[in-house]
């Protein structure tokens, strides 16, 4: 286990160096000067001249590239174009928010896909499956940004049940709750929706294994049969499905931040992005990355303690 | 093993049960909740004065009138800091705030009196030292400040006594009580400036005090109990950062929020449907028009030039727009210092007629034209209609529509051969809206539309150097009206500010340039 | 198992099996209702896209700004029309053509290059190790951000939108054909064919690639979902099809504004998506459960 966590984390600084350069060319090639969003329509020649020699942006690429590792080799982050803020500061402040829309979207995802997965597989080709296995493939086909609209219509302005945005309570709070509900639906359905297909036919394959045949024909109550010799089997390909997911939901951050105005990380990268806030960018894609390597990691140790079969030394 | 299974159950069905109970706390009517539950103060108070959240799109970039240049930074610095000078809404006249009075003794040299007896937030006086400590910071090269261009004909800043500064200029400047009622030439608390940083720790003398700022999320300020000019109504302000406008406009509805500006036409008929709030209209500086890449060889030819104007039908256009825009071809709108209702008509009418005519005679059909556009709302719009109409005479247009920063560069760089372009004009100057746009000074700059005509140069800079203001009015209309003639640029419309606020305050002061003051606002 | 034996078939016995495979395979695929319905959405689709000029009533880009936001089912305009007086049917129409020929552009650039790595990590050990790194690095990127970062450096247009949205389908292919790729690698057969002079190009296109043919299949059909559902996230950022481009996606975002007031404009570009979206996705579960239940794809 430990050698597995020491190479992973060896990966990850190859991995980050390689994002790194992507991300740094990619946003110096692209078309868009920092120093103007700095200064803003109005400035002129010279203030454009003098933001750029102060933000470093004259000097040739290599430089500015090697400067930003150095820096943050010894945890420097840089600062922000925009606000002159430490990244690391900046990111601190978001990644919480973030981290509680990622989480309750996956609870979310994880209890409605399990469920809906199992009472299809368990009534096969019933009406019930059919009618769970087509909410399942609505589920991923509804654009999210779509979705988040439509519930603010409905729970937050109609029925006003719901507030519409934000997420600044804290969240073992009824209101902080109350302002995970709508996003996490939005952000998780369409997680729930794989995680249901992929619960219902690695279900099935297991009911139709040898050893829970035998198990039935033993006369092992038929309730022990699905929780104890099913469901551990079955999940093996679900958390799979789930860590993927994950990155998945990163991605999904991003619109759902936008739309019900929480302060994230996903949010921050769109806005950096368009004000081309290079250190700013870098950061916080920097940090999605590594979150996304660690749950990788994670779900690989999770199978070898419900799988032993499984080794990764 | 099987432990583990019951403690996934266990968790499932607590889950389950925290989200009912969160249900039915929640689906009692929103009113009755509020009185109750004690812990949720934005919807508890709402219809007091302790506090007041208004939502904007974007955050402050950051709280220093010094190093910030955007209009969402510049409500709060105009909130918590004070400029010398102000214009006066009403009277479109520049009226002394910080200042007392001023005299020029020469016509390079302004002696200017202050106010005594305010302090800064800090407790630190302001003062003659404090006027010259702000200008000098802003115009120094080392500071890069955005708009340090603002002072750049500023020669010398000479501290008289502690309530008198004299500035020099290097030549007479037109518009220097304009540029010093800028947002950018607030003054700063100099103790506060070497001590921290402003960005996020602003000290000014304005009506509100700082109190705190979640990048991303809200900045918080306080009233300014020994405000000089009377202590604010409204105990706290919050600015909510709601990047989505609709949800905004949501969060307004369900009282959220008290408070939101620049309101988007398309949602103007939903907002007149809500009957929980104001909205508050007012005749802008703002000025949208289709410029001329006049750099293009093709563009260059006056008769392509009125060909499109001709084909525009900007009432067409302006009906689109829900009453939030004024239909007049003049550059200088009527909100600006500088304009005369003559130029209202002086541009080349719509007459689709003449312009196939003209299509047909020079063969403008064949030559594809490139339109470029911000793919922000109002610029779509402008593009997609304008692209529609010039389609119907017989032009061949494409648009390319382009994220801001890449449509900034685009433009600069003169990639295009016509696009959109808005100025909204703080100070309200005809002077400060045709140097930076039209005159040959600036062309690589803010100058997109590379015009160039020397003539029309001489004008703008004679407007900048007059110091008689009624003079500087005639020959701001001359540079006007030479330029519409020239079909230099097709105005589109004039803007109208906009903001809704909760109907259980009153006393909002909407300025014309889109900016907006809570100082007197105060609830039921 | 399935994948092995189906293989042997194809290598041993020529044509006639494979025709027999096809056939067996559509046989099955036609037993699951939902994936017929899915079928006939496509095909409905396809219809529109080709005969878009028949089918449609106005012209998609004409504008009649006295007329605007009329609601559905007002005379001449069935499915009403937009902010600027269009014709929201034909519309719709025409739309249908854009998200097909985005969705097929974006899906076969992405198996190319996914097939290409799959085939080359897999097939030499040499070049594996670096492939990989590759396509870690990719998958460990938001997709959307990828996206964003692609449309940022090369400008907002439906082509690029495209390249964007294929490079994020190439590490799942790469990683499917090359597990394909290890699994038959070391077979007898392709040794023997080895032995007999076989170029590797000509090993890797007449015995491996269709081994995994299955896979990709299954594995292409969704992510035609994921790509017409990326198109149109990209367009609601603003960063996707160019005005006046009937995209569904961007008259999503461009309706939202109206939401209140004319819910129509977003409704029926989202059904429109939600249907096309969903069909790909149940005949991408069909073909799967009708080629091999255990192929491993998420």
């Amino acid at each position: 286990m430990i050698a597995l966590i020491v190479r992973r984390g060896i990966q990850l600084v190859f991995l980050l160096l390689g994002i790194s350069f992507l991300v740094f060319s990619s946003m110096y090639i692209a078309p868009g000067d920092p120093a103007t969003m700095v200064g803003g329509p109005t400035a002129t020649e010279s203030d454009l001249e003098a933001i750029s020699e102060n933000l470093g942006l004259n000097d040739p690429f290599i430089v500015q590239y090697g400067r930003y590792v150095k820096n943050a080799a010894q945890g420097d982050f840089g600062y922000s174009y925009q606000t002159r803020q430490a990244v690391s500061e900046a990111i601190v402040v978001r990644f919480p928010n973030t981290l509680k829309l990622a989480i309750a979207s996956m609870i979310v995802a994880v209890v409605i896909g399990i469920i809906a997965g199992l009472i299809s597989a368990l009534r096969h080709n019933s009406w019930l499956d059919v009618s769970t296995t087509t909410f399942a493939l609505a589920g991923i086909s509804i654009p999210n940004f779509w979705l988040g609209a439509l519930l603010i219509l409905v729970f937050a302005v109609n029925l006003q049940w719901l507030p519409v945005g934000g997420l600044s309570e804290p969240f073992y709070t009824v209101e902080g709750i109350k302002q995970l509900i709508l996003p996490a639906i939005t952000l998780g359905t369409g997680s729930a929706a794989m995680i249901a297909r992929m619960a219902r036919s690695s279900m099935l394959e297991v009911i139709k294994a040898d050893y829970v045949r035998t198990a039935r024909a033993k006369g092992v109550k038929e309730r022990n049969v699905i929780w104890v010799h099913t469901l551990k089997n079955a999940m093996i390909p679900v958390i799979t499905v789930i860590g993927l997911n994950f990155g998945f939901l990163l991605g999904g951050t991003i619109i759902t931040e936008k739309v019900f105005a929480i302060n994230g990380v996903g949010r921050l990268m769109i806005d950096s992005i368009a004000m081309r806030d290079f250190p700013m960018v870098q950061g916080s894609v920097l940090l999605v990355a590594t979150l996304f390597v660690v749950v990788n990691l994670i779900v690989d140790i999770v199978y070898t303690y419900i799988d032993p079969r499984i080794s990764y030394d | 093993m099987k432990k583990n299974v019951w403690l996934t159950l266990l968790l499932l069905v607590l889950l389950f049960l925290t989200a009912c109970s969160s249900g039915e706390s929640a689906s009692a009517p929103p009113k009755e909740n509020s009185k109750e539950d004690t812990k949720e103060p934005e919807k508890a108070e709402s219809t007091s004065n302790e506090t007041f959240t208004y939502a904007s799109t974007s955050d402050v970039v950051g709280m220093s009138p010094i190093l910030t240049n955007d209009s969402v930074s510049a409500n709060i610095t105009e909130h918590v800091f004070e400029k010398l000078f102000e214009r006066n809404d009403d009277t479109k006249e520049i009226e002394p705030r910080l200042a007392e009075s001023f005299e020029n003794t020469d016509e390079n040299t302004w002696v200017i009196k202050l106010k005594e007896g305010i302090k800064f937030h800090d407790g630190t006086p302001f003062n003659a030292e404090a006027v010259k400590y702000t200008f000098d910071k802003l115009r120094d090269p080392a500071t890069a400040a955005p708009r340090a261009s603002l002072l750049e004909p500023v020669d010398t800043i000479t501290v008289i006594d502690e309530n008198t500064v004299e500035i020099k200029t290097k030549y007479p400047y037109g518009a220097f009580l304009a540029a010093l009622s800028h947002s950018n030439a607030a003054i700063v608390s100099p103790t506060a400036d070497k001590e921290l940083d402003l960005m996020s720790n602003p000290v000014g003398t304005g009506p509100f005090k700082f109190v705190s700022w979640t990048p991303g999320d809200r900045v918080e300020l306080e009233a300014n109990e020994e405000y000089w000019d009377g202590a604010p109504a409204l105990k706290k302000v919050i600015l909510k950062v709601v990047p989505e406008i609709s949800t905004a406009i949501s969060m307004l509805q369900t009282g959220e929020v008290q408070f939101i500006d620049n309101l988007p036409t398309e949602q103007i008929e939903r907002l007149e449907a809500m009957d929980n709030i104001n909205i508050e209209k007012k005749e802008g500086t703002p000025v949208y028009y289709l410029t001329f890449n006049h750099s293009k060889e093709m563009n260059q030819d006056p008769e392509f030039r009125e060909a499109v104007a001709a084909a525009i039908d900007r009432d067409a256009f302006v009906s689109k727009l829900n009453g939030l825009g004024v239909r007049s071809d003049s550059v200088i709108g009527p909100e600006v210092f500088g304009y005369d209702a003559s130029a209202d008509n002086a541009g080349t009418p719509y007459d689709l007629e003449a312009a196939k005519a003209l299509v047909q005679k020079n063969g403008y059909a064949d030559k594809p034209i490139k339109l470029l556009t911000a793919n922000r709302a109002n610029f779509v719009l402008m593009a997609e209609i304008v692209q529609a109409q010039l389609t119907e005479a017989g032009f061949k247009v494409d648009i390319e529509s382009m994220e801001w920063a890449t449509f900034l560069d685009t433009a600069r760089a003169g990639d295009y051969d016509i696009t959109f372009l808005s100025w909204s004009n703080v100070t309200g100057d005809g002077s400060e809206l045709l140097y930076p746009n039209f005159h040959s000074d600036n062309i690589g700059s803010s100058n997109r539309g590379q015009y160039n005509n020397p003539e029309f140069d001489e004008l703008v800079v004679q407007s900048r150097t007059t110091i008689d203001q009624e003079e500087r009015k005639v020959i701001l209309n001359q540079a006007n009206q030479m330029m519409i003639k020239d079909n230099a640029a097709v105005v589109m419309y004039h803007g109208i500010v906009t903001a809704a606020m909760d109907k259980a305050y009153s006393g909002l002061i909407l300025a014309p340039n889109g900016k907006w003051s809570l100082k007197d606002v105060t609830g039921e | 198992m399935t994948n092995a034996i189906l293989t042997t078939d194809i290598r041993t016995s020529g044509i006639k099996k494979k025709e027999k495979v096809y056939i067996t395979t559509l046989k099955r695929l036609l037993k699951n209702k939902l994936a017929i319905a899915g079928i006939i959405i496509i095909l409905v689709q396809i219809t529109m896209a080709i005969f878009a000029p028949i089918i449609a009533t106005h012209d998609p880009v004409k504008q009649n700004l006295i007329a605007s936001e009329l609601p559905v089912f007002s005379e001449g305009h069935w499915l009403g029309t937009d902010n600027y007086g269009r014709d929201v049917w034909s519309r719709i129409v025409y739309g249908a053509r854009i998200s097909l020929l985005v969705g097929v552009t974006a899906v076969s650039l992405g198996l190319i290059g996914g097939i290409t790595l799959g085939l080359l990590g897999g097939y030499y050990k040499k070049l594996d190790g670096i492939i990989m790194r590759v396509v870690d690095l990719l998958f460990s990127f938001p997709g959307i951000l990828l996206a964003m970062l692609i449309i940022a450096v090369l400008g907002t247009n439906l082509v690029n939108v495209a390249i964007a949205i294929s490079i994020w389908s190439i590490p799942t292919c790469a990683r499917i054909v090359r597990g394909s790729v290890l699994s038959i690698k070391e077979k007898e057969y392709i040794m023997a064919i080895k032995s007999l002079g076989a170029s590797d190009f000509r090993i890797m296109m007449r015995h491996i690639l269709p081994n995994a043919f299955a896979p990709i299949i299954v594995f292409g059909t969704m992510r035609m979902a994921t790509a017409i559902l990326s198109t149109a996230s990209l367009s609601f950022l603003g960063l996707g099809a160019q005005p006046p481009t009937p995209e569904w996606g961007a008259m999503i975002a461009q309706g939202q504004a109206y939401m209140w007031t004319s819910p129509h404009l977003t409704i029926v570009p989202g059904i429109a998506i939600m249907l096309i979206v969903f069909a790909f996705n149940v005949v991408g579960d069909g073909l799967r459960d009708a080629l091999d239940p255990n192929m491993d794809i998420q």
